[in-house]
């Protein structure tokens, strides 16, 4: 239903969009239809869409004002891997002790987050923060 | 509708309930014989007499992006059901009966028919479609069906299960679920359920997220403590509520945006 690319290789799409909380409904809406097309599972399709959503709100609350926020998919016969980008200020990880991160691993099958120098040459934010997300296909599904 | 604000108005100068006129009428429907033609009138009187009380219970859930007088109109059938079932004879009087009744109907109209924004009816019904399917296959595979499962289940090209899918985002989530629970149709499940505070215990801000799951309606605390603290698929979770994968997906998606609100406006944050 949802081969990726002529070739076979994994299906990448990104999204830049600005980094706020409005935009949480055309993320996690492309995350879904992402998901949907991939023809994972109904309950696959509702966690990756929670787990989009959870991840950029982090990053966009992290982001520094008037940044825009990088969201790439890139679909493969085995899993959708998600990764989010924000420019900021401070060169702190997303905390793996919150609640949010909770809520990111139990929705995923991996999880992880990083933060880089090059703040997308950005002078007030020098430092990349990132959130990357994996949900694999269920395991008996027709791939 | 027409006389109804004035037997309002004309109800509210009479005693504490302004529905006592029309006791004795009930027992006189209940004394009618099945076939007596007189039943139809005394129930019309009933059911007319009673008319404000569901013009009531609709107004107090109209602005729900339900039309007031759909609202009217279910409470209106509610009252009718109340008539019908109550027995006088059973000891309690009319309006503990009714009013329960009335609101269950509401209720499920919400549950059922609600819809934030205009979609069209060959949507809806696809969407309605898909989501029985969903809970037969559901049963039948032991998890969640996929897209392409839906779509050989109900005949449908991908592209309509994928319309039928996203038909469901613009249902109306905001359902009455959470404005009434904890009175009226408090579930057992509840009971059984133990607080989350275990296994938020370690999570740095818990004590500014347990108040605010504290304070979550009831059905909205089971769901997040079933998929986060227990691990549920939104699936199994339904099958236990008793409601459908995407108002699961919905509700849960809600509750996840609140507490982050709340946490945001935590001063200590």
């Amino acid at each position: 239903m949802f081969e990726g690319t002529e070739d076979g290789s994994p299906e990448e799409i990104e999204l830049r969009i600005a980094a706020v909380l409005t935009n949480l409904p055309i993320i996690r809406s492309l995350a879904a239809s992402i998901a949907m097309r991939a023809d994972f599972d109904l309950d696959s399709i509702a966690d990756l869409r929670l787990a989009v959503d959870e991840a950029c709100s982090t990053l966009i609350t992290q982001g520094a004002p008037g940044s825009m926020l990088r969201c790439t998919f890139r679909v493969s016969a085995e899993e959708i891997r998600f990764v989010v980008s924000v420019p900021s200020t401070s060169d702190t990880k997303p905390s793996s002790d919150s609640f949010g991160w909770r809520v990111l691993t139990t929705l995923t099958d991996h999880t992880a987050t990083w933060v880089d120098g090059t703040g997308d040459g950005v002078v007030d934010a020098p430092h990349l923060v990132h959130i990357e997300l994996a949900k694999r296909r269920m395991e008996g599904l027709p791939g | 509708m027409t006389g109804t604000q004035s037997s309002r108005a004309r109800d509210q100068e009479g005693s504490a309930t302004g529905y006592e006129h029309l006791i004795p009428l009930f027992d006189e429907l209940a004394a009618l014989p099945e076939d007596d033609p007189r039943r139809g009138e005394v129930r019309n009187k009933l059911v007319t007499g009673h008319l404000p009380l569901a013009e009531h219970i609709a107004t107090r859930f109209s602005n729900r992006g339900v039309p007031r007088e759909d609202l009217v109109q279910v409470a209106t059938l509610g009252l009718i059901n109340a008539v019908d079932r109550f027995q006088p004879d059973r000891g309690t009087d009319f309006l503990s009966f009714a009013v329960p009744t009335v609101m269950g109907e509401v209720r499920r109209h919400f549950r059922d028919a609600s819809w934030a924004m205009h979609v069209p009816r060959r949507l809806k019904e696809l969407n309605l479609a898909i989501n029985a399917a969903s809970a037969e296959l559901s049963q039948r595979l032991g998890r969640a069906p996929t897209p392409s499962e839906l779509g050989k289940h109900l005949d449908l090209t991908p592209e309509q299960v994928f319309e039928g899918l996203e038909a469901g985002n613009a249902y109306h989530s905001m359902s009455l679920d959470e404005a009434l629970s904890p009175e009226a149709d408090s579930d057992p499940l509840g009971d059984t359920l133990g607080q989350p505070d275990q296994g938020l215990e370690g999570v740095e801000n818990y004590e500014s997220l347990r108040p605010l799951i504290e304070a979550l309606p009831e059905r909205e605390r089971q769901i997040l403590t079933l998929r986060f603290f227990r691990h549920m698929t939104q699936t199994q979770i339904a099958d236990r509520i008793g409601i459908s994968q995407m108002h699961v997906s919905r509700l849960l998606s809600r509750t996840l945006e609140n507490l982050r609100k709340g946490m945001l406006s935590d001063p200590e944050n």
